[in-house]
């Protein structure tokens, strides 16, 4: 049998892995990307900071502004 | 010995038109009409859907959901933005997030349809409708070419 103070741990850092998954989740659901299809079949998704992709970034921003 | 031969004849979809032709105004105005309906009926699958514009190879827009504030232009922008982007390669869709909301494009037949979403869309199926979207306003350009003999599908996006 655990002792009551192990318990109460254990539960703790359950919660406290909990917090830490939703973060970590809304983090990557908050990040920006850019993904492009080729005619190809190939995918690539533009790094951030490359020209073309903070081109196309700043031209979608600026549409999503247009509503 | 005589060997059955069989023929099909498939409609490119997925091709670029490119020929460069120039359509007579009623081509361009059964073209206007089609891309409308079909945003409109995008309208409905989407219910997310900000703004959408349908945009020939010469990147002059066919239909547009709204205008407003020269949404347009700044469609334009960004589809050049994404051919500079592409490389060698052809583009064939996009999609860019940002925290405000998400743009998706499709170009297909020779049509390219840009449209904005609230975020946390279903990518995929966006991506689909819009293709479905794109290539019912093409039939409906064959269609209204060629007598209406040919694809017969459903009408909707």
């Amino acid at each position: 049998m655990l002792k009551p103070h192990r318990v109460v741990l254990d539960k703790m850092s359950s919660y406290t892995d909990e917090a830490a998954a939703f973060m970590r989740r809304r983090r990557h659901h908050r990040r920006e990307f850019v993904r492009i299809r080729f005619q190809s079949g190939a995918e690539s998704d533009l790094p951030s900071g490359t020209p073309e992709s903070d081109r196309i970034a700043e031209a979608a921003r600026r549409l999503i502004e247009f509503g | 010995m005589t060997w059955p031969v069989c023929c099909y004849t498939v409609a490119d979809e997925n091709g670029k038109t490119g020929d460069g032709g120039e359509m007579s105004p009623a081509d361009q105005t059964a073209l206007a009409d089609a891309a409308s309906r079909v945003l409109d009926n995008l309208g409905e699958l989407e219910p997310q859907l900000v703004n959408a514009g349908i945009f020939d190879e010469a990147r002059n827009p066919v239909a547009l959901t709204d205008d407003s504030g020269g949404w347009s232009s700044q469609a334009v922008e960004l589809l050049e933005a994404l051919k500079a982007g592409s490389g060698d390669e052809v583009l064939d869709s996009a999609h860019v997030a940002s925290e405000e909301g998400e743009v998706f494009v499709v170009e297909e037949s020779g049509l390219s349809l840009v449209a904005v979403t609230g975020r946390f869309v279903l990518a995929s199926l966006t991506s689909y409708d819009m293709r479905m979207a794109l290539r019912d306003v093409a039939r409906s350009g064959v269609r209204n070419t060629t007598g209406g003999a040919e694809n017969e599908g459903s009408g909707d996006a």
